[in-house]
């Protein structure tokens, strides 16, 4: 069993990559952000067709370079930008494109929770707050950048800290991948059993059972399946219906999957989810109802702005 | 290496390993954090740490769908709440602190040390 | 406590019926008054109505307990008269009782309940037979007279004090009605413990005064010890006979085993070690043996006090505990701790008569003689004849009533004088004729002048002691001598003789809220103004007037007074202390008799000729006294004594220091505990706070150490996250294979 990629080969783009972002950082004034820019997209090309060259037989679909592409170099922007509201518009970018890769990983609830949420609601609230803590500039100048977005900061020892993580991430996957085994589903009867009115339901609709007939339920009120298939009660007597007779669209679908799992499973954690975020409400009202001074380093600092502005 | 597609689940996969997808999240993660690391506006810092989140969602989904189990997703919907209640909470402080100093720069909290 | 009345429930034969609203008032009143009091200082009242507050409710307690006596009447006569016709067949359980069940106090139940050792109740109810009346009686009436009498003594404190005077004043009176009335041996506690907080607080009053403070702790701390011995006591109680209700313990001594079956003749502790036990709390309380250092330092406290608590009624309390306990007592045949009472009365008489004799302190010397007379009740319990021992209680009462307030209405008039060599004719001075009289028919009494209840009373005690045991009748006889003479010498130097007086250096008022401007007498300022140039201008020619008592100590003297006379015929002109003999019989601490003494007076049957004998040894005291003390003095501070002294040598002075019993306690136990807690402080100073500094010390080198590695930088930490995850990653891989 061949690895994907070679661990040298890994390694060796993580360096470069690690080089490419480094450059494509803001650092003010004139800095080679577009070359860092496209030599870091060049890696990641790089990459992901490596990844597509190791795949063997069994080729990706074109989408799943397509999304990864956009959504890490929209990334790469997010965490480049100097203008935080083209950072926050590039960030959208990311969320749809990883909204795709989870179509691509059949989880489309997931998919399009994440897009509503991220994109819809948590990413106006960042647009919100940007345009509110930055200042609109005076008619006829040209917006000044502040200076904490055009610079970053200790840019080399955090781009070897990160790369030297990821590296660290890809070797764990050639140790430890191989010997993860895939999981089998649970089967679709096991979970229709839980469901006897749908498959009730969808039996009557496709004219499969009688009216007066209805299906068994056990003692959990569960449907009882057998090998033989599920098994009808009425006035005839009982019988039942093989698994080949039954309609075609009498399936789970996957956001079933997830209410099942979700809410047979977890309820616990959905409380537990419910009151965090009824704490962030809380929270979020009562420090956004808190009057604040501006302490005297900031008055400081406005009385010499106005100062100048008078001056001037 | 058992690709994704092999084990048999009916929706259309596109072929990618399970592999493919941990190494995007990898690299997404690590964006995440040198984003976090190198800017000093605190709300870029803080759509960084949105970016992790993205990174260690796809990798649980990536996982759930390769067990088949479908708790992966069920976590990234707590992902998704805890994101959400951060978001929250983080925004309104950081219109509290922008008040205060008119900057957003994290470097002008360095005092707060203890 | 309102529904508590309504859920009585009586435990008792139905003739006693009738009687329990009644009886749970005797303790509602004085918590009434008590919350009124308290209320009264919340709201600072600035006038003398929380004295008329507790003087009302105690007049209606006391007429509730007359009500009570009354419908107990009949059943104590009955049992009474029984004990009275053959004086040995009323044993406990004949005596007529009754047990009323206020509401559940204490209720613990375990082990299933499957017997009665697994239960502990104590009740919240009342024991009532003979004595119980008999000291209820006193305690409510003498404690009416006595708060009518503070309502004037106190008057220069009105405002808060007087508030906190009359509060804790209800307060005694509630502890010292739960005591007495209690149905058991925790309910007894909690009134004695009661008793002795009021007594802290009460000694204590003038708290701004060192002397006051140190008088109440150690006042305060002398109880404890006794009443260590009272609560290991109850508990032995409990573990021998698996209750520590009155009734059924009395059961069980009266059938002659414990809880368990045992005879209790055979075991080897409850008739001794019990018995110790509880004596130990009656000595504490009652300032017997080593414990009485305490009682005379009570005297810093204000005089009512003085008279109520520390003569009249708490002091009793042991008195009380052992005639109660009575047939706990008497279950040893030998009845060795009886003895040792008795012998330990005894003791304590001779003792404190003799410091007494040559006490300067009028009131120092009221106070030694309060514990020598205690003495004689202990000494009339041990001697086994419990009625001449209540019977001394009862008039002691009164007539040592009657001397404080007499002491106390000379200390309120001569500005706190009680110096007996500066004080002299005050029988003499206008207005002072009831004071005098009260002081004489007091010291009559206590004398022993025959036929003054006092007389009666202490011929009982003494008639018993020689029938018993020879030795202790003489030392009580000439105790009585003894005692003759030092209460006629207080009385002939300050009431007698030629008229002189000095202020005293103080005014009885030491919290700062008194009233000058509103004062109905002699202001203070002027006292402490003569005092300040009293060096020569002593004497009546002096800017110094003493002021007469008022009204309400007049009223409450005469009262006294009368009341010394009234009840002759309830203690006197019979063998068994006439009535107060009928309720002592008809009560626990009745006498199984049979054990007649057969010792002597000189060959005399004691209870005959004790009358006359102890009639010549008191006017023979008197007469001394007289001699000494009265015969040709022309001034207050010398007298024919003071020729006397150098004969005698050292004695007086040693009796005049109390015999250096302080000192000696000092020396043999406040003193190496000093030093002991001395090395304690060292040990805890440089051993246990040096190992906690070194505890301290180590986190903060550490701190040090690694303190600039939070410089504040947000990005430095994120940073140090990123890094060590990077870390524990690494580690993982290589160890993961």
């Amino acid at each position: 069993m061949g690895q994907f990629i070679q661990p040298f080969l890994m390694f060796g783009l993580c360096v470069l990559g690690g080089g490419g972002v480094l450059l494509a950082l803001p650092r003010g004034g004139k800095s080679p952000q577009v070359l860092g820019a496209l030599g870091a997209g060049l890696v990641l090309g790089l990459a992901l067709l490596v990844l597509g060259l190791k795949a063997g037989e069994q080729h990706p679909v074109p989408y799943f370079y397509i999304f990864s592409f956009i959504g890490l170099g929209a990334a790469l922007r997010v965490i480049t930008h100097p203008r935080p509201v083209y950072a926050a518009l590039y960030f959208v970018l990311t969320v749809i494109s990883t909204g795709g890769l989870f179509l691509l990983l059949s989880a489309e609830f997931m998919a399009f929770a994440l897009i509503i949420v991220y994109a819809g609601a948590i990413l106006i609230t960042y647009l919100f707050v940007i345009m509110l803590a930055t200042q609109a500039p005076e008619e006829g100048e040209i917006e000044a950048l502040a200076d904490y977005d055009t610079s970053a900061r200790e840019p080399v020892g955090a781009t070897v800290t990160g790369f030297l993580l990821l590296a660290l991430l890809t070797s764990f996957m050639f140790k430890g991948l191989p010997n993860v085994p895939p999981g089998q589903a649970a089967s679709t009867e096991a979970l229709l059993s839980g469901m006897p009115r749908l498959v009730e339901q969808s039996l009557a609709e496709h004219g499969l059972i009688k009216s007066g007939e209805h299906v068994a339920l056990d003692a959990g009120k569960h449907a009882v399946m057998t090998d033989a298939g599920v098994k009808i009660e009425g006035a005839a007597g009982e019988r039942y219906i093989a698994k080949s007779e039954w309609p075609k669209d009498l399936e789970v679908t996957n956001i079933q999957r997830v209410g099942f799992d979700l809410l047979r499973d977890h309820p616990g954690t959905i409380e537990i989810a419910g009151v965090i975020l009824l704490m962030a409400m809380l929270g979020a009202v009562v420090l956004s109802r808190k009057q604040v001074q501006m302490d005297e380093e900031a008055k400081r600092l406005q009385a010499l702005k106005l100062g100048e502005g008078g001056g001037a | 290496m058992m690709t994704l597609a092999q084990a048999g689940y009916p929706a259309a996969m596109g072929g990618a390993t399970l592999g493919h997808y941990l190494v995007v999240s990898a690299i997404l993660f690590t964006l995440g954090l040198i984003g976090f690391l190198t800017r000093r506006n605190l709300i870029i810092m803080f759509l960084c740490t949105e970016l992790m989140f993205q990174a260690s969602g796809l990798a649980l989904i990536a996982f759930g769908r390769y067990h088949m189990s479908f708790t992966g997703q069920t976590f990234v919907i707590f992902v998704l709440t805890v994101a959400a209640a951060e978001a929250a909470m983080a925004l309104a402080l950081v219109v509290l602190l922008f008040r205060r100093r008119e900057s957003l720069d994290a470097e002008a909290w360095q005092d707060m040390k203890g | 406590m309102l529904t508590a009345i309504g859920t009585m429930v009586t435990a008792a034969e139905p003739e006693g019926g009738g009687s329990h609203w009644t009886l749970t008032m005797i303790v509602v009143l004085p918590l009434v008054s008590f919350v009124l009091c308290g209320l009264c200082a919340a709201f600072k009242v600035k006038s003398k109505l929380p004295a008329w507050i507790t003087v009302a409710s105690l007049a209606a307690a006391f007429v509730f307990t007359l009500m009570a006596f009354m419908n107990a009447g009949p059943m104590i006569a009955a049992a009474g008269a029984e004990h009275g016709a053959e004086h040995a067949a009323a044993s406990a359980e004949h005596a007529g009782h009754l047990t009323v069940h206020v509401f559940d106090w204490l209720n613990f139940d375990w082990g299933g309940g499957k017997s009665s050792s697994g239960r502990f109740d104590a009740d919240f109810g009342f024991y009532i037979d003979g004595l119980t009346l008999l000291w209820m009686l006193f305690v409510t009436g003498l404690g009416t007279l006595i708060a009518l009498y503070a309502s004037e003594y106190m008057a220069h404190d009105v405002g808060l004090g007087y508030c906190r005077f009359f509060a804790a004043f209800s307060l005694f009176v509630l502890s010292m009605s739960c005591l007495v009335m209690a149905s058991n041996l925790l309910m007894l506690f909690f009134g004695w413990e009661g008793v002795g907080l009021c007594s802290y607080l009460l000694i204590g009053y003038f708290y701004k005064k060192p002397a006051a403070v140190a008088a109440a702790k150690k006042a305060f701390i002398v109880n404890r010890i006794g009443d260590l011995g009272l609560l290991m006591g109850i508990l032995g109680v409990y573990a021998a006979f698996g209750t520590v209700q009155y009734d059924k313990v009395f059961e069980f001594i009266h059938k002659g085993v414990d809880a368990g079956g045992h005879p209790l003749t055979t075991s080897s502790w409850i008739p001794v070690i019990l018995p110790l036990l509880l004596t130990a709390g009656a000595f504490g309380k009652s300032a017997q043996l080593f414990f009485y250092v305490w009682l005379p330092d009570a005297m810093e406290g204000p005089t009512p006090v003085s008279a109520l608590i520390h003569a009249a009624t708490m002091v009793t309390a042991g008195v009380f505990l052992i005639a109660r306990m009575m047939p706990l007592y008497t279950i040893d045949p030998a009845h060795t701790i009886l003895t040792f009472v008795a012998w330990g009365g005894t003791i304590t008489a001779f003792w404190a008569a003799t410091i007494g004799m040559a006490h300067f302190d009028i009131k120092r010397v009221m106070g030694y003689s309060t514990a020598s007379q205690l003495g004689y009740m202990f000494a009339g319990l041990g001697v086994m004849n419990s009625a001449g021992g209540a019977a001394h209680v009862f008039s002691h009462a009164f007539f040592k009533a009657t001397l404080f307030l007499a002491c106390g209405a000379v200390m309120h008039g001569f500005a706190g004088q009680l110096d007996l060599r500066k004080l002299s004719g005050v029988r003499k001075l206008p207005g002072w004729k009831i004071v005098a009289a009260a002081m004489f028919f007091g010291a009559l009494n206590l004398s022993g002048v025959t036929f003054t209840a006092g007389f009666w009373s202490k011929d009982l005690i003494l008639a018993s002691s020689f029938e018993q045991s020879p030795a202790i009748g003489w030392i009580l006889l000439i105790t009585a001598g003894l005692t003759a003479y030092y209460t006629f010498r207080a009385y002939f130097r300050v009431f007698e003789g030629p008229v002189y007086f000095e202020p005293g250096d103080e005014v009885h008022g030491h919290d700062e809220h008194e009233d000058h401007a509103g004062h109905g007498h002699d202001g203070h300022g002027e006292e402490s103004h003569a005092h300040d140039g009293h060096a020569q201008g002593h004497g009546h020619g002096g800017e110094f007037h003493p002021h007469a008592p008022g009204w309400a100590i007049n009223t409450v003297l005469a009262t006294l007074v009368v009341g010394c006379f009234a009840i002759i015929p309830l203690v006197g002109f019979a063998e068994h202390g006439a009535w107060v003999g009928k309720m002592v019989g008809a009560s626990s601490a009745a006498m199984h008799g049979g054990e007649e003494g057969h010792g002597t007076f000189l060959g005399m049957n004691p209870h005959s000729v004790m009358y006359y004998v102890s009639s010549v040894v008191g006017l023979l005291g008197i007469a001394a006294a007289w001699w000494l003390h009265l015969a040709g003095r022309t001034s207050a501070a010398h007298a024919n004594a003071d020729k006397l002294e150098p004969a005698l040598g050292p004695i007086v002075t040693w009796a005049r220091h109390k015999w250096y019993v302080d000192e000696f306690y000092d020396a043999v136990i406040r003193i190496p505990l000093k030093f002991l807690s001395n090395i304690f402080y060292l040990l805890d100073q440089y051993l246990v706070d040096g190992l906690v500094n070194l505890t301290g010390f180590v986190p903060k080198g550490l701190g040090r150490l690694i303190r600039p590695s939070q410089s504040g930088e947000l990005h430095g930490y994120a940073l140090g996250m990123a890094g060590g995850l990077a870390v524990l990653i690494l580690i993982v891989l290589m160890v993961a294979r």
